[in-house]
């Protein structure tokens, strides 16, 4: 499904208390959760501190996000088999991360890209943004 | 130094509670100080009588009808359970049936039945809990297995199957859950003297006690004290481990 666009404002609305709910998470300082820090390389985040992530977000918005959402928000309206083969993500999707994940560094998207290797891109705006998604896949059902 | 369990004022959810080993389990960590819900399916006397006994006894023991087949009906039964505790520390997951006969003879029931129940609501429950665990950094999960899962019986191939499963099951949950010092480990009751086990006995006879080396039946409370260890901080340093509970059970 096409979806609208998340403004910068949308983010910064929602940033504060995303970065406190992660910070809780990671169990770290909230100065530290910054909006473009990357959460493995930067905050030490494992696997299972994104499912601690989500299930805090979950409460702390009182949203429901699906598991692997955001690698499905990322590829946006590609069908799966344009956005990766075998595992690599394909030109068409590194182009379709890039402008889902804009706010990252075109130096930190490598190529060839594993799938498996996209949640290293993520950073607290990833989480912003999946937040954003799902208050307005909530309303859009409401 | 006496270290205490730690038990006291924990929060615990017994799959299967009504009777035998789940039955036992229930009132003995209640009687520990834990504020007790069990699932039962469908035998509401036998939940009502649990229950009442608690009450009397002044134990926080509560029964809530849940299929744990049914993985909605086991979310929402944990929700309800968080909603009004803010946590769960303890999870215990017992519930299963047996359904015994020769492969050539099981029908499709048979097996999708032990396997969804066994196996299926281990997933259910278990999926549903670990939220709270990992946002509360704590947690022991305990799953109940079985001595079939590790020693091969005749007419047990869904049943061992199933158990086998729980293992497995539990070694690996163990991994992922480890670096939020959740501990998940299993028990293997032998030949325990339940309702369940009422026609392996009497069908085994006294030719069962022969392969055990205590030469008797376990109780119930035998197997409940493995759990209680289990669920307690003097097992913090144990996980991914199945404690065998069969008083040396072994293969001839």
């Amino acid at each position: 499904m096409a979806q609208k666009e998340i403004s910068k404002e949308e983010i910064m609305a929602v940033y504060p208390k995303v970065a406190e709910t992660m910070a809780d998470a990671l169990g770290c300082d909230v100065d530290q959760v910054k909006l473009d820090v990357s959460l493995i390389e930067g905050l030490d985040a494992e696997s299972i501190d994104f499912l601690d992530m989500v299930f805090r977000l979950e409460r702390a918005f009182k949203i429901k996000i699906p598991r692997g959402k955001i690698v499905e928000n990322a590829r946006g309206d590609l069908p799966e088999a344009e956005f990766e083969q075998k595992g690599i993500v394909t030109e068409k999707g590194l182009a379709q991360l890039k402008s889902y994940l804009s706010e990252i560094p075109a130096e930190r998207f490598k190529t060839p890209m594993k799938v498996a290797d996209i949640p290293r891109l993520f950073t607290p705006a990833t989480f912003c943004k999946l937040v954003i998604s799902a208050q307005r896949e909530a309303k859009a059902a409401a | 130094m006496k270290v205490d369990s730690g038990l006291a004022g924990k929060v615990a959810i017994v799959t299967g509670g009504s009777r035998g080993i789940g039955r036992a389990i229930v009132e003995l960590l209640a009687d520990e100080g834990v504020d007790v819900t069990f699932f039962y399916r469908d035998n509401a006397q036998a939940a009502a009588d649990v229950v009442a006994a608690g009450s009397a006894a002044g134990l926080a023991i509560e029964a809530m009808q849940v299929d744990v087949c049914d993985a909605k009906a086991c979310a929402d039964a944990v929700e309800r359970i968080a909603a009004r505790t803010g946590r769960i520390d303890v999870l215990v997951n017992n519930a299963g049936v047996i359904r015994d006969n020769q492969l050539a003879a099981l029908d499709d029931d048979d097996i999708r039945v032990v396997l969804d129940t066994n196996v299926g609501g281990v997933f259910n429950i278990t999926r549903a809990v670990i939220p709270h665990m990992i946002m509360q950094r704590s947690g022991k999960i305990i799953n109940l297995s079985s001595v079939s899962a590790e020693k091969g019986g005749r007419g047990q191939t869904n049943y061992a199957a199933s158990k086998g499963a729980i293992n497995a099951f539990t070694r690996s949950l163990a991994v992922e859950l480890a670096p939020r010092k959740i501990t998940v480990n299993a028990v293997a009751p032998g030949v325990i003297e339940t309702e369940m086990s009422q026609d392996v006995r009497d069908l085994a006879g006294d030719q069962v006690k022969s392969r055990i080396l205590l030469k008797r039946y376990g109780k119930p409370q035998e197997v409940a004290y493995a759990v209680w260890f289990l669920a307690s901080r003097y097992a913090d340093y144990m996980t991914g481990q199945v404690v065998a509970v069969d008083g040396g059970f072994k293969m001839e």
